[in-house]
C-alpha cells in the first residue's frame, strides 16, 4: 500500500513538472523547490554520517588516533570562507587540495594525451584507419590560425570543418535519444509502475 | 494562409503531446522488435562473463569480482538504471562477486535500489529461485565523501578492504565471505562506472594508467559520441550507450546469461527471433526488458522526429520558393 501511495506522490511531481510544457506555473515552481530542499535534506546528514563520524568522530574520540586532530583542524579552516577578515585561513586546506591535484597531472597527462595521441599515430592499414589519418589532420590544421583559410590549404582544413560537423550530427543525435529516453523513463514509471501496479494492487 | 504555412507557425505544445502519445503508445502496448548488439556492449558483456567461476568452484572462493561505480542520481536514471539492473542480473545468474560503490551522496539509494529490485525477482521467480545475499554474492562499499575518491581508487591498488574499511551497512570488509580471495585490482580487475559526465575519466586517469586495471563504462547518450576515441585507444574495454547500450545488454544478458551459455554471435542471430526471448514473453519479469520495450517508444518518436524534421524542411523550401516568385 506505501508502495502505491508513492508511486502516486512521485506521478503527483511528476505531472507538476510535466506542466512547464504548458507554460510556467505555481506548481512547477513549488516542485522544483521541494526537489532542491529534499535533496539537500538527504545529502546534509548522510555526508555528515559518511564523513564526520568514520572519519574523525569514531577514530579520534573512539580509537584515540590523535595524530588526526591535524588534518581535522586543517579540514575545518574551510569554514572561514564565510568570514571576511579571516578567509585567507581557508586558503590552507584549499594548496594542501591543490597539492594532491598535482599529483595526478602526470596520469593525467598519460592517460589524456599520450595514449590518445599514441591512438592517433597508429600506421594505415584499412579504410577506418585511413579515415582516422585524414579526420585528425585536416582538423589539426583547421585549428592552426597563422595561415590564412584560402586557397588550396583552405579546401584541405574544409575537409576537416565536415568532420567536425558530422561529429557534432553524431553527439546531437545522441542528445535527442538522450533526452527521448527521459521522457521514456517518465512515461514507464506512470504507466507500468503507477497506472498498472495500482491497478493490480485494487484487481487483487 | 497555406499548409505549409501553418505548419511553420504550429504551437510547439502540439509538437509534445503528439510526441508524448508516440511514446506512450508502444510502452502501455508493447511489440516485438528486434535488438541488435554492438561491439563496445559485447566487449563489455564478454569480460564481465570471463569472471564467472568455473563450474566446479564454490563462487565465494573465486577470486575474480568487478566494481560498480555508481555516479549519477536520478536525473539520468531512465538510461543509466535499467543497465545497472542488467549488469547486476548477469553478476547474479552467473554468479560473479559484484561490488558497488559512489561517491555522490543521492546515489546512495539508487544502489539500494537496484540490488534489491534484482534480488527480488530472483527471489521470486518461479524457475530456479536464488537467493542473493549481501556480503556473500555481492558487498555495496555504499556512499563515500567526494573528498576520499582519489585516496581510495589509489588504496584499492594495494589493499580494498584497507582503503575502504566499512562497507553501507557498517561491516569490516575483511570479515565479509565475498572478500575471500579479493585483495586489490589483481583480483577486482574491472570498474565499471555508470555516469552522466565525465565518463570513467579518474578511474582510466589513476586506476589504469598506475595499476592496469580494465575499465568500462555504462553513459548517457549525450556522452557517447565523446567515449569513442578512448574506446579506439583501448584505454575502455567497453561502453554502454544510454538506452540503447541498456536494451543490448539486457538482450545479452536473456540470450546467454539466463540460459546458462557462452557468448557466441551465431547464437544471437539464430535466437533473434526466438519467441522465448521476445518482449511479449510474459515469463520476463519488466525488469529485465524495460529497456527494449523503451527502444520500442525510442524507435517510434525518432522516426517521428524524422518525419517532422523532414515536413518543416519542406515547408521551409516551398516558403522561400513561393517567396522568390513573387518578388519576380
Amino acid at each position: 500500500m506505501f508502495e502505491i501511495f508513492s508511486n502516486w506522490v512521485a506521478a503527483f511531481f511528476t505531472l507538476c513538472i510535466f506542466s512547464f510544457l504548458y507554460k510556467d506555473n505555481p506548481f512547477y515552481r513549488f516542485a522544483e523547490h521541494l526537489f532542491v530542499g529534499v535533496s539537500m535534506g538527504y545529502a546534509i546528514p548522510l555526508t555528515w554520517n559518511a564523513s564526520m563520524i568514520p572519519n574523525v568522530y569514531r577514530p579520534i574520540f573512539l580509537q584515540h588516533r590523535f595524530e588526526l586532530i591535524f588534518p581535522a583542524l586543517l579540514g575545518a579552516l574551510y569554514i572561514f570562507t564565510f568570514n571576511r577578515k579571516l578567509n585567507w585561513l581557508s586558503k590552507f586546506p584549499i594548496a594542501f587540495g591543490m597539492g594532491l591535484v598535482g599529483m595526478g597531472v602526470p596520469m593525467s597527462m598519460n592517460a589524456g594525451v599520450l595514449v590518445q595521441m599514441r591512438g592517433a599515430m597508429i600506421p594505415i592499414q584499412d579504410i577506418n584507419t585511413f579515415l582516422v589519418w585524414v579526420g585528425t589532420v585536416t582538423i589539426l590544421l583547421y585549428f592552426f590560425f597563422s595561415k590564412a583559410h584560402t586557397g588550396a590549404y583552405g579546401k584541405i582544413v574544409k575537409v576537416g570543418i565536415w568532420y567536425m560537423m558530422l561529429g557534432f550530427g553524431a553527439s546531437f543525435g545522441y542528445t535527442v535519444m538522450a533526452r527521448i529516453s527521459l521522457l521514456i523513463g517518465r512515461i514507464q514509471f506512470l504507466v507500468i509502475d503507477v497506472v498498472q501496479n495500482t491497478i493490480r494492487f485494487f484487481g487483487s | 494562409m497555406n499548409f505549409f504555412e501553418k505548419l511553420q507557425k504550429i504551437d510547439r505544445r502540439w509538437i509534445y503531446l503528439i510526441l508524448a502519445i508516440s511514446i506512450f503508445l508502444p510502452l502501455a502496448f508493447p511489440f516485438n522488435s528486434r535488438t541488435f548488439t554492438t561491439r563496445p556492449t559485447e566487449s563489455l558483456y564478454r569480460m564481465i562473463d570471463s569472471f564467472a567461476p568455473p563450474p566446479d568452484t564454490d563462487p565465494v572462493d573465486h577470486n575474480r569480482a568487478f566494481l560498480m561505480s555508481i555516479m549519477h542520481d536520478a536525473s539520468t536514471m531512465p538510461e543509466l538504471f535499467p543497465m545497472e539492473l542488467a549488469v547486476l542480473r548477469h553478476a547474479f545468474e552467473r554468479d560473479i562477486k559484484v561490488f558497488t560503490i559512489t561517491w555522490i551522496a543521492t546515489a546512495a539509494p539508487l544502489i539500494d535500489l537496484a540490488i534489491n529490485t534484482v534480488k527480488e525477482e530472483f527471489a521470486t521467480r518461479e524457475e530456479n529461485p536464488k537467493q542473493i545475499i549481501s556480503g556473500v554474492h555481492y558487498v555495496n562499499f555504499g556512499f563515500k565523501i567526494p573528498a576520499l575518491y582519489l585516496a581510495m581508487i589509489l588504496g584499492m591498488g594495494e589493499d580494498i578492504a584497507n582503503a575502504i574499511e566499512i562497507d553501507a551497512e557498517g561491516r569490516q570488509l575483511s570479515s565479509l565471505p565475498a572478500m575471500t580471495n579479493i585483495r586489490n585490482y589483481n583480483e577486482m580487475n574491472l570498474v565499471v562506472e555508470f555516469t552522466g559526465s565525465a565518463p570513467g575519466g579518474a578511474w582510466i586517469t589513476y586506476a589504469r594508467s598506475r595499476f592496469g586495471t580494465n575499465v568500462a563504462v555504462g553513459v548517457t547518450a549525450v556522452s557517447a559520441a565523446d567515449v569513442y576515441p578512448q574506446l579506439q585507444t583501448g584505454q575502455l574495454i567497453g561502453m554502454l550507450a544510454g538506452l540503447k547500450g541498456a536494451a543490448e545488454y539486457e538482450k545479452l544478458v536473456e540470450v546467454f546469461a539466463a540460459t546458462d551459455r557462452e557468448f557466441s554471435r551465431e547464437i544471437l542471430r539464430a535466437e533473434m527471433d526466438n519467441p522465448k526471448f521476445a518482449l511479449t514473453n510474459d515469463n520476463i519479469p519488466y525488469n529485465f526488458k524495460q529497456a527494449r520495450i523503451g527502444m520500442n517508444a525510442q524507435s517510434v518518436a525518432h522516426i517521428l522526429i524524422i518525419v517532422f524534421i523532414l515536413i518543416g524542411n519542406i515547408g521551409y523550401f516551398v516558403q522561400k520558393y513561393k517567396q522568390k516568385q513573387e518578388v519576380q
